[in-house]
Protein backbone atom coordinates (compact mmCIF):
# COMPACT_ATOMS: atom_id res chain seq x y z
CA UNK A 1 0.00 0.00 0.00
CA UNK A 2 1.03 3.26 -1.54
CA UNK A 3 2.06 5.61 1.77
CA UNK A 4 0.41 9.18 1.94
CA UNK A 5 4.77 10.64 1.32
CA UNK A 6 5.09 8.22 -1.96
CA UNK A 7 1.07 9.84 -2.90
CA UNK A 8 2.07 13.07 -2.99
CA UNK A 9 4.92 12.50 -4.43
CA UNK A 10 3.75 10.68 -7.45
CA UNK A 11 1.41 13.65 -7.70
CA UNK A 12 4.02 15.77 -8.04
CA UNK A 13 5.36 14.05 -10.83
CA UNK A 14 2.38 13.91 -12.68
CA UNK A 15 1.83 17.94 -12.36
CA UNK A 16 5.43 18.39 -13.63
CA UNK A 17 4.55 15.40 -16.55
CA UNK A 18 1.67 17.41 -17.42
CA UNK A 19 3.47 20.92 -17.38
CA UNK A 20 6.14 20.04 -19.67
CA UNK A 21 3.21 18.59 -22.10
CA UNK A 22 1.67 21.39 -21.76
CA UNK A 23 4.39 23.79 -22.75
CA UNK A 24 5.94 21.32 -25.39
CA UNK A 25 2.35 21.33 -27.19
CA UNK A 26 2.52 25.34 -26.81
CA UNK A 27 5.68 25.68 -28.56
CA UNK A 28 4.45 23.25 -31.43
CA UNK A 29 1.59 25.49 -31.72
CA UNK A 30 3.91 28.81 -31.94
CA UNK A 31 5.77 27.07 -34.49
CA UNK A 32 2.94 26.48 -36.65
CA UNK A 33 2.58 30.53 -37.61
CA UNK A 34 6.47 30.66 -38.14
CA UNK A 35 6.60 27.85 -40.20
CA UNK A 36 3.59 28.96 -42.42
CA UNK A 37 6.17 32.38 -42.53
CA UNK A 38 9.42 30.82 -42.96
CA UNK A 39 8.97 28.27 -45.29
CA UNK A 40 7.80 30.29 -48.18
CA UNK A 41 10.27 32.72 -47.59
CA UNK A 42 12.67 30.70 -48.01
CA UNK A 43 11.51 29.25 -50.79
CA UNK A 44 11.97 32.66 -52.67
CA UNK A 45 15.24 33.56 -54.65
CA UNK A 46 18.19 33.80 -52.68
CA UNK A 47 22.08 34.69 -53.60
CA UNK A 48 22.85 34.00 -49.60
CA UNK A 49 23.08 30.92 -47.17
CA UNK A 50 19.93 29.55 -45.61
CA UNK A 51 21.95 30.86 -42.19
CA UNK A 52 21.95 34.14 -43.71
CA UNK A 53 18.13 33.91 -45.17
CA UNK A 54 17.07 33.01 -41.67
CA UNK A 55 18.86 35.84 -39.69
CA UNK A 56 17.34 38.34 -42.29
CA UNK A 57 13.43 36.54 -41.82
CA UNK A 58 13.73 37.04 -38.39
CA UNK A 59 15.04 40.58 -38.28
CA UNK A 60 12.28 41.12 -40.69
CA UNK A 61 9.70 39.32 -38.13
CA UNK A 62 10.08 41.24 -34.95
CA UNK A 63 13.32 39.60 -33.71
CA UNK A 64 15.63 42.19 -34.65
CA UNK A 65 16.99 42.99 -31.01
CA UNK A 66 17.16 39.08 -30.37
CA UNK A 67 19.59 38.73 -33.65
CA UNK A 68 21.62 41.81 -32.69
CA UNK A 69 21.98 41.18 -29.26
CA UNK A 70 23.35 37.12 -30.24
CA UNK A 71 25.64 39.23 -32.98
CA UNK A 72 27.08 41.05 -30.27
CA UNK A 73 27.52 38.96 -27.75
CA UNK A 74 29.71 36.63 -30.51
CA UNK A 75 31.75 39.16 -31.48
CA UNK A 76 32.81 40.43 -28.03
CA UNK A 77 33.99 36.46 -27.34
CA UNK A 78 36.07 36.60 -30.77
CA UNK A 79 37.09 40.63 -30.50
CA UNK A 80 40.50 40.53 -32.01
CA UNK A 81 43.57 40.73 -29.84
CA UNK A 82 45.85 43.88 -29.72
CA UNK A 83 49.34 43.85 -31.69
CA UNK A 84 50.14 40.41 -33.25
CA UNK A 85 52.68 40.02 -35.92
CA UNK A 86 53.48 42.79 -38.29
CA UNK A 87 52.19 42.61 -42.50
CA UNK A 88 54.87 42.37 -44.67
CA UNK A 89 52.64 43.07 -47.65
CA UNK A 90 49.48 43.89 -48.72
CA UNK A 91 46.93 43.07 -50.84
CA UNK A 92 47.02 44.19 -54.30
CA UNK A 93 44.25 46.10 -55.30
CA UNK A 94 43.91 47.86 -58.42
CA UNK A 95 46.30 48.23 -61.69
CA UNK A 96 49.70 49.15 -61.96
CA UNK A 97 49.36 52.27 -64.16
CA UNK A 98 51.79 52.14 -67.16
CA UNK A 99 52.19 55.61 -68.98
CA UNK A 100 50.47 55.16 -72.57
CA UNK A 101 52.59 57.07 -75.30
CA UNK A 102 50.23 59.83 -76.94
CA UNK A 103 47.89 60.21 -74.47
CA UNK A 104 46.96 63.69 -73.89
CA UNK A 105 48.08 64.24 -70.33
CA UNK A 106 45.80 67.49 -69.02
CA UNK A 107 44.97 69.13 -65.74
CA UNK A 108 43.08 67.18 -63.48
CA UNK A 109 42.39 66.35 -59.80
CA UNK A 110 44.03 63.57 -58.34
CA UNK A 111 43.86 62.69 -54.55
CA UNK A 112 46.76 62.69 -52.73
CA UNK A 113 48.54 59.19 -51.41
CA UNK A 114 46.64 58.19 -48.34
CA UNK A 115 49.41 58.96 -45.46
CA UNK A 116 50.41 55.76 -43.97
CA UNK A 117 49.56 55.78 -40.08
CA UNK A 118 52.51 52.97 -39.69
CA UNK A 119 56.20 53.25 -40.30
CA UNK A 120 57.72 51.97 -42.29
CA UNK A 121 55.20 52.22 -45.30
CA UNK A 122 54.53 49.08 -46.93
CA UNK A 123 55.63 48.77 -50.43
CA UNK A 124 52.18 50.43 -52.14
CA UNK A 125 51.04 51.35 -49.10
CA UNK A 126 48.30 54.29 -49.84
CA UNK A 127 49.57 54.82 -52.93
CA UNK A 128 46.30 55.71 -55.53
CA UNK A 129 46.14 52.66 -58.19
CA UNK A 130 43.54 52.67 -61.10
CA UNK A 131 40.72 50.51 -60.94
CA UNK A 132 40.07 49.95 -64.79
CA UNK A 133 42.43 48.70 -68.07
CA UNK A 134 42.74 51.15 -70.47
CA UNK A 135 40.98 53.97 -68.62
CA UNK A 136 42.63 56.69 -69.62
CA UNK A 137 44.74 59.37 -68.13
CA UNK A 138 41.99 60.20 -65.86
CA UNK A 139 41.31 56.71 -64.39
CA UNK A 140 37.50 57.23 -63.44
CA UNK A 141 37.74 55.02 -60.11
CA UNK A 142 41.56 54.82 -58.24
CA UNK A 143 41.99 52.38 -55.58
CA UNK A 144 44.30 51.73 -52.34
CA UNK A 145 44.67 50.06 -49.24
CA UNK A 146 46.68 50.93 -46.16
CA UNK A 147 46.68 49.60 -42.15
CA UNK A 148 44.23 51.65 -40.67
CA UNK A 149 45.13 51.12 -36.46
CA UNK A 150 48.78 51.05 -35.03
CA UNK A 151 47.28 49.19 -31.87
CA UNK A 152 46.16 46.12 -34.46
CA UNK A 153 48.91 46.31 -37.27
CA UNK A 154 47.19 43.79 -39.07
CA UNK A 155 44.08 45.46 -39.58
CA UNK A 156 44.23 46.42 -43.73
CA UNK A 157 41.72 48.85 -44.83
CA UNK A 158 40.44 49.10 -48.38
CA UNK A 159 39.78 52.21 -50.01
CA UNK A 160 38.42 53.68 -53.24
CA UNK A 161 38.07 56.75 -54.80
CA UNK A 162 35.25 57.87 -57.28
CA UNK A 163 36.12 60.68 -59.61
CA UNK A 164 32.62 62.72 -59.59
CA UNK A 165 33.01 64.58 -63.13
CA UNK A 166 33.77 62.02 -64.83
CA UNK A 167 31.00 59.27 -63.10
CA UNK A 168 27.50 58.87 -62.04
CA UNK A 169 25.79 57.12 -58.85
CA UNK A 170 22.87 55.11 -59.37
CA UNK A 171 20.57 53.55 -56.79
CA UNK A 172 19.70 50.07 -57.40
CA UNK A 173 17.03 48.41 -55.41
CA UNK A 174 17.45 44.82 -54.45
CA UNK A 175 15.10 42.02 -54.65
CA UNK A 176 13.79 42.34 -50.55
CA UNK A 177 15.35 46.21 -50.12
CA UNK A 178 13.56 48.21 -49.51
CA UNK A 179 10.71 46.28 -49.11
CA UNK A 180 7.66 48.66 -49.86
CA UNK A 181 6.57 48.26 -53.43
CA UNK A 182 8.22 50.29 -56.18
CA UNK A 183 7.18 51.35 -59.18
CA UNK A 184 10.81 51.04 -61.02
CA UNK A 185 12.58 47.91 -58.85
CA UNK A 186 14.27 46.58 -60.87
CA UNK A 187 15.65 43.08 -61.31
CA UNK A 188 18.36 43.64 -58.34
CA UNK A 189 21.50 43.91 -60.39
CA UNK A 190 23.24 45.81 -62.62
CA UNK A 191 20.90 46.43 -65.75
CA UNK A 192 22.51 44.51 -68.82
CA UNK A 193 21.60 47.47 -70.62
CA UNK A 194 23.68 50.00 -68.39
CA UNK A 195 26.97 46.82 -67.74
CA UNK A 196 29.08 48.82 -70.43
CA UNK A 197 29.60 51.53 -68.70
CA UNK A 198 29.92 50.52 -65.11
CA UNK A 199 32.75 50.88 -63.42
CA UNK A 200 32.15 49.94 -59.81
CA UNK A 201 29.27 48.97 -57.90
CA UNK A 202 29.27 48.99 -53.44
CA UNK A 203 26.79 48.33 -50.94
CA UNK A 204 23.86 50.06 -49.82
CA UNK A 205 23.01 51.27 -46.39
CA UNK A 206 21.21 49.66 -43.17
CA UNK A 207 18.03 47.87 -44.07
CA UNK A 208 15.38 50.68 -43.27
CA UNK A 209 13.56 48.24 -41.05
CA UNK A 210 16.96 48.76 -38.81
CA UNK A 211 18.14 52.31 -40.12
CA UNK A 212 14.95 54.16 -38.84
CA UNK A 213 15.78 56.39 -41.92
CA UNK A 214 14.04 57.22 -44.92
CA UNK A 215 14.79 57.11 -48.86
CA UNK A 216 13.58 58.49 -51.82
CA UNK A 217 13.54 56.92 -55.12
CA UNK A 218 12.47 58.39 -58.29
CA UNK A 219 11.87 61.54 -56.74
CA UNK A 220 9.13 59.99 -54.54
CA UNK A 221 9.16 59.16 -50.63
CA UNK A 222 9.35 55.43 -50.27
CA UNK A 223 10.48 56.18 -46.58
CA UNK A 224 9.34 59.37 -44.96
CA UNK A 225 12.61 61.20 -44.46
CA UNK A 226 14.25 61.86 -41.26
CA UNK A 227 16.16 65.39 -40.29
CA UNK A 228 19.59 64.88 -39.19
CA UNK A 229 20.45 61.74 -40.96
CA UNK A 230 23.14 61.42 -42.66
CA UNK A 231 22.01 61.41 -46.60
CA UNK A 232 23.64 60.50 -50.16
CA UNK A 233 21.73 62.73 -52.51
CA UNK A 234 21.67 62.93 -56.12
CA UNK A 235 19.98 65.78 -57.59
CA UNK A 236 18.12 65.95 -60.59
CA UNK A 237 21.21 67.63 -62.06
CA UNK A 238 23.32 64.71 -61.48
CA UNK A 239 25.24 66.21 -58.82
CA UNK A 240 26.27 63.96 -56.24
CA UNK A 241 26.05 64.54 -52.20
CA UNK A 242 26.21 63.67 -48.92
CA UNK A 243 24.47 65.92 -46.55
CA UNK A 244 22.65 66.25 -42.72
CA UNK A 245 19.28 66.02 -44.13
CA UNK A 246 17.34 69.47 -43.00
CA UNK A 247 14.60 69.34 -45.68
CA UNK A 248 12.07 67.67 -43.54
CA UNK A 249 9.80 64.24 -44.36
CA UNK A 250 9.24 65.18 -48.45
CA UNK A 251 10.89 64.89 -51.26
CA UNK A 252 12.80 67.95 -52.60
CA UNK A 253 11.73 68.91 -55.87
CA UNK A 254 15.04 68.72 -57.30
CA UNK A 255 15.95 65.46 -55.78
CA UNK A 256 16.05 62.16 -57.93
CA UNK A 257 17.32 59.64 -55.01
CA UNK A 258 18.17 59.68 -50.84
CA UNK A 259 19.57 57.65 -49.14
CA UNK A 260 19.41 57.62 -45.57
CA UNK A 261 21.92 55.55 -42.94
CA UNK A 262 22.16 56.66 -39.76
CA UNK A 263 23.99 60.31 -38.17
CA UNK A 264 26.79 61.20 -40.42
CA UNK A 265 30.12 60.21 -39.13
CA UNK A 266 32.37 62.77 -40.38
CA UNK A 267 30.60 66.32 -40.35
CA UNK A 268 32.46 69.50 -42.28
CA UNK A 269 35.57 67.56 -41.64
CA UNK A 270 35.53 66.82 -38.11
CA UNK A 271 34.23 63.46 -37.14
CA UNK A 272 30.92 63.27 -35.11
CA UNK A 273 31.78 63.47 -31.42
CA UNK A 274 28.72 60.73 -30.56
CA UNK A 275 30.62 57.91 -32.13
CA UNK A 276 31.02 56.15 -29.18
CA UNK A 277 27.72 56.62 -27.79
CA UNK A 278 25.08 53.52 -28.62
CA UNK A 279 21.85 54.18 -29.24
CA UNK A 280 21.88 56.31 -32.11
CA UNK A 281 23.93 54.03 -34.54
CA UNK A 282 21.29 52.10 -35.34
CA UNK A 283 19.52 48.58 -34.19
CA UNK A 284 22.02 46.11 -35.05
CA UNK A 285 25.35 45.84 -33.55
CA UNK A 286 27.22 47.91 -30.99
CA UNK A 287 29.06 50.59 -32.30
CA UNK A 288 32.05 49.68 -30.93
CA UNK A 289 31.89 45.94 -31.74
CA UNK A 290 34.14 45.29 -34.27
CA UNK A 291 33.37 44.04 -37.82
CA UNK A 292 33.50 44.11 -41.40
CA UNK A 293 32.14 48.13 -41.36
CA UNK A 294 31.78 50.38 -44.90
CA UNK A 295 31.22 54.12 -45.20
CA UNK A 296 30.98 56.04 -48.21
CA UNK A 297 32.18 60.25 -48.10
CA UNK A 298 32.84 62.91 -50.06
CA UNK A 299 36.20 64.76 -50.51
CA UNK A 300 36.24 69.10 -50.81
CA UNK A 301 36.28 68.59 -54.60
CA UNK A 302 32.87 66.58 -54.40
CA UNK A 303 34.51 63.20 -55.23
CA UNK A 304 32.96 60.29 -53.57
CA UNK A 305 35.67 58.08 -51.33
CA UNK A 306 34.41 54.41 -49.86
CA UNK A 307 35.89 52.60 -47.42
CA UNK A 308 35.73 49.45 -45.93
CA UNK A 309 37.32 46.80 -43.33
CA UNK A 310 37.26 44.11 -41.13
CA UNK A 311 37.45 44.67 -37.22
CA UNK A 312 36.28 48.10 -37.60
CA UNK A 313 34.23 50.84 -34.94
CA UNK A 314 31.86 53.22 -35.86
CA UNK A 315 34.66 55.38 -34.66
CA UNK A 316 37.54 53.59 -36.50
CA UNK A 317 35.68 53.56 -39.65
CA UNK A 318 35.23 57.23 -39.28
CA UNK A 319 39.61 57.86 -38.82
CA UNK A 320 39.76 55.61 -42.39
CA UNK A 321 37.38 57.53 -44.33
CA UNK A 322 38.65 61.08 -43.03
CA UNK A 323 42.21 59.87 -43.63
CA UNK A 324 41.99 59.29 -47.23
CA UNK A 325 40.14 62.71 -47.24
CA UNK A 326 36.45 62.61 -46.70
CA UNK A 327 34.86 65.73 -45.13
CA UNK A 328 31.22 64.57 -45.20
CA UNK A 329 30.57 60.75 -44.39
CA UNK A 330 28.24 58.55 -43.72
CA UNK A 331 27.99 54.74 -42.04
CA UNK A 332 27.01 51.81 -44.97
CA UNK A 333 26.11 48.63 -44.28
CA UNK A 334 28.05 46.32 -41.77
CA UNK A 335 29.04 42.13 -41.07
CA UNK A 336 30.96 40.23 -44.22
CA UNK A 337 27.76 39.18 -45.66
CA UNK A 338 26.92 42.65 -46.75
CA UNK A 339 30.16 44.35 -47.51
CA UNK A 340 31.04 44.58 -51.10
CA UNK A 341 32.70 47.16 -53.22
CA UNK A 342 33.26 45.61 -56.66
CA UNK A 343 35.29 47.58 -59.55
CA UNK A 344 34.84 46.03 -63.44
CA UNK A 345 38.56 46.31 -65.20
CA UNK A 346 36.80 46.23 -68.36
CA UNK A 347 34.00 47.62 -70.23
CA UNK A 348 30.58 44.85 -70.01
CA UNK A 349 31.30 44.44 -66.49
CA UNK A 350 34.27 42.02 -67.35
CA UNK A 351 36.79 40.89 -64.69
CA UNK A 352 35.26 42.01 -61.69
CA UNK A 353 37.42 42.15 -58.25
CA UNK A 354 36.63 42.76 -54.85
CA UNK A 355 38.52 46.30 -53.18
CA UNK A 356 39.77 43.48 -50.80
CA UNK A 357 40.39 39.81 -51.26
CA UNK A 358 38.97 38.90 -47.48
CA UNK A 359 35.23 40.35 -49.32
CA UNK A 360 33.11 37.47 -48.65
CA UNK A 361 30.79 38.13 -51.08
CA UNK A 362 31.91 37.13 -54.59
CA UNK A 363 32.88 39.63 -56.93
CA UNK A 364 29.86 38.37 -58.95
CA UNK A 365 27.56 39.86 -56.58
CA UNK A 366 25.59 42.42 -58.34
CA UNK A 367 25.97 40.91 -61.61
CA UNK A 368 23.13 38.60 -60.20
CA UNK A 369 19.72 39.41 -58.51
CA UNK A 370 20.36 40.42 -54.98
CA UNK A 371 18.44 40.97 -51.59
CA UNK A 372 20.27 44.16 -50.86
CA UNK A 373 19.79 47.50 -52.69
CA UNK A 374 23.29 49.23 -53.78
CA UNK A 375 24.87 51.41 -55.81
CA UNK A 376 26.45 51.33 -59.05
CA UNK A 377 28.99 53.68 -60.65
CA UNK A 378 28.59 54.35 -64.20
CA UNK A 379 30.95 56.43 -66.55
CA UNK A 380 29.25 58.93 -67.88
CA UNK A 381 28.04 59.17 -71.21
CA UNK A 382 30.21 61.83 -72.90
CA UNK A 383 33.46 59.92 -71.20
CA UNK A 384 35.62 57.84 -73.21
CA UNK A 385 36.63 54.09 -71.96
CA UNK B 1 -23.10 19.45 -16.87
CA UNK B 2 -21.11 17.57 -14.72
CA UNK B 3 -18.14 15.14 -16.21
CA UNK B 4 -18.87 11.35 -15.17
CA UNK B 5 -16.35 10.65 -12.98
CA UNK B 6 -16.43 6.34 -12.82
CA UNK B 7 -14.09 6.19 -16.28
CA UNK B 8 -11.78 4.00 -16.86
CA UNK B 9 -7.63 4.99 -16.65
CA UNK B 10 -7.51 5.10 -20.52
CA UNK B 11 -11.05 7.64 -20.54
CA UNK B 12 -9.03 9.78 -18.15
CA UNK B 13 -5.74 9.82 -19.64
CA UNK B 14 -7.73 11.38 -23.01
CA UNK B 15 -10.05 13.83 -20.88
CA UNK B 16 -6.19 15.11 -19.37
CA UNK B 17 -4.46 15.23 -22.87
CA UNK B 18 -7.61 17.57 -24.38
CA UNK B 19 -7.14 20.03 -21.03
CA UNK B 20 -3.48 19.95 -21.77
CA UNK B 21 -4.04 20.88 -25.36
CA UNK B 22 -6.82 23.65 -24.39
CA UNK B 23 -4.22 25.11 -22.51
CA UNK B 24 -1.38 25.02 -24.47
CA UNK B 25 -3.26 26.67 -27.27
CA UNK B 26 -4.56 28.79 -24.76
CA UNK B 27 -0.59 29.62 -23.65
CA UNK B 28 0.26 29.54 -27.52
CA UNK B 29 -1.99 31.92 -28.13
CA UNK B 30 -0.95 34.40 -25.24
CA UNK B 31 2.68 34.23 -26.26
CA UNK B 32 1.81 34.94 -29.71
CA UNK B 33 -0.35 38.32 -29.06
CA UNK B 34 2.36 39.34 -26.56
CA UNK B 35 5.65 38.84 -28.64
CA UNK B 36 7.08 41.54 -31.06
CA UNK B 37 6.30 39.04 -34.22
CA UNK B 38 6.20 35.33 -35.08
CA UNK B 39 10.33 35.27 -35.63
CA UNK B 40 10.61 35.99 -31.62
CA UNK B 41 8.48 33.65 -31.05
CA UNK B 42 8.90 30.63 -33.28
CA UNK B 43 13.09 31.47 -31.53
CA UNK B 44 11.73 31.14 -28.10
CA UNK B 45 9.75 28.27 -29.19
CA UNK B 46 11.95 26.58 -30.92
CA UNK B 47 14.44 26.82 -27.99
CA UNK B 48 11.75 25.30 -25.70
CA UNK B 49 10.76 22.42 -27.54
CA UNK B 50 14.67 21.80 -28.01
CA UNK B 51 15.30 21.46 -24.32
CA UNK B 52 12.00 19.66 -23.64
CA UNK B 53 12.97 17.23 -26.26
CA UNK B 54 15.99 16.71 -24.69
CA UNK B 55 14.85 16.56 -21.77
CA UNK B 56 12.40 14.13 -22.06
CA UNK B 57 15.31 11.84 -24.32
CA UNK B 58 17.46 12.04 -21.15
CA UNK B 59 14.45 10.78 -18.71
CA UNK B 60 13.77 8.21 -21.29
CA UNK B 61 17.40 7.23 -21.61
CA UNK B 62 17.89 6.73 -17.91
CA UNK B 63 14.32 5.30 -17.27
CA UNK B 64 15.59 2.50 -19.80
CA UNK B 65 19.24 2.34 -17.83
CA UNK B 66 17.81 2.09 -14.40
CA UNK B 67 15.74 -0.57 -15.92
CA UNK B 68 18.28 -2.71 -17.67
CA UNK B 69 20.44 -2.23 -14.24
CA UNK B 70 16.93 -4.05 -12.09
CA UNK B 71 16.21 -6.27 -14.55
CA UNK B 72 19.90 -7.57 -14.37
CA UNK B 73 19.99 -7.61 -10.53
CA UNK B 74 16.92 -9.47 -10.56
CA UNK B 75 17.98 -11.97 -13.02
CA UNK B 76 21.42 -12.45 -10.97
CA UNK B 77 20.15 -12.55 -8.07
CA UNK B 78 17.24 -15.53 -9.48
CA UNK B 79 20.69 -17.33 -11.00
CA UNK B 80 22.08 -17.37 -7.49
CA UNK B 81 19.19 -18.23 -5.77
CA UNK B 82 19.12 -21.36 -8.52
CA UNK B 83 22.51 -22.17 -7.72
CA UNK B 84 21.72 -22.51 -4.02
CA UNK B 85 18.55 -24.73 -4.79
CA UNK B 86 20.64 -26.93 -7.02
CA UNK B 87 23.67 -26.62 -3.93
CA UNK B 88 21.13 -27.45 -0.95
CA UNK B 89 20.06 -30.64 -3.48
CA UNK B 90 23.32 -31.35 -3.63
CA UNK B 91 23.94 -31.00 0.15
CA UNK B 92 20.93 -32.93 1.13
Amino acid sequence: MATPRLGRRRQRVRFWRRARRIFLLSSIACLVPAAISYIPAMGEKHNVGLGVASVEWMRQNGGNSIVSEIENWYYSLNAPPKGGPALRSLPQVGITATKAKGQPQGHYYRPPRVKPLIHPALPGEGVWKKAAAKAGPRPPVLLTTFRSDPEYPHFVAGIAWIDSSRTHLAYVPGLAEPPEPLDHRGTGEVPSGQRNRVVATFNGGFPLETSNAGLIYRGKVVESMVNGIATIVEYRNGKIDIVRWQSGPRAPADVWFAKQNLPPIIDEGKLNPDLSDGPEWGETVNNAIRVWRSGLGVDAHGNLIYAAADYQTVESLAKILQRAGAVRALELDINEDWTSFISYRHPGALDPSNLLPEMFRPAERYLTPDERDFFAVYLRRDQPW
Amino acid sequence: MKLPRDITPGQAARRALLVDLAAAIALALVAIAVAAGIGVIGFFALLLLLVLVVWIAAEATVKALLRRRSRGRRGTKRARTGSGDSGAYRGG
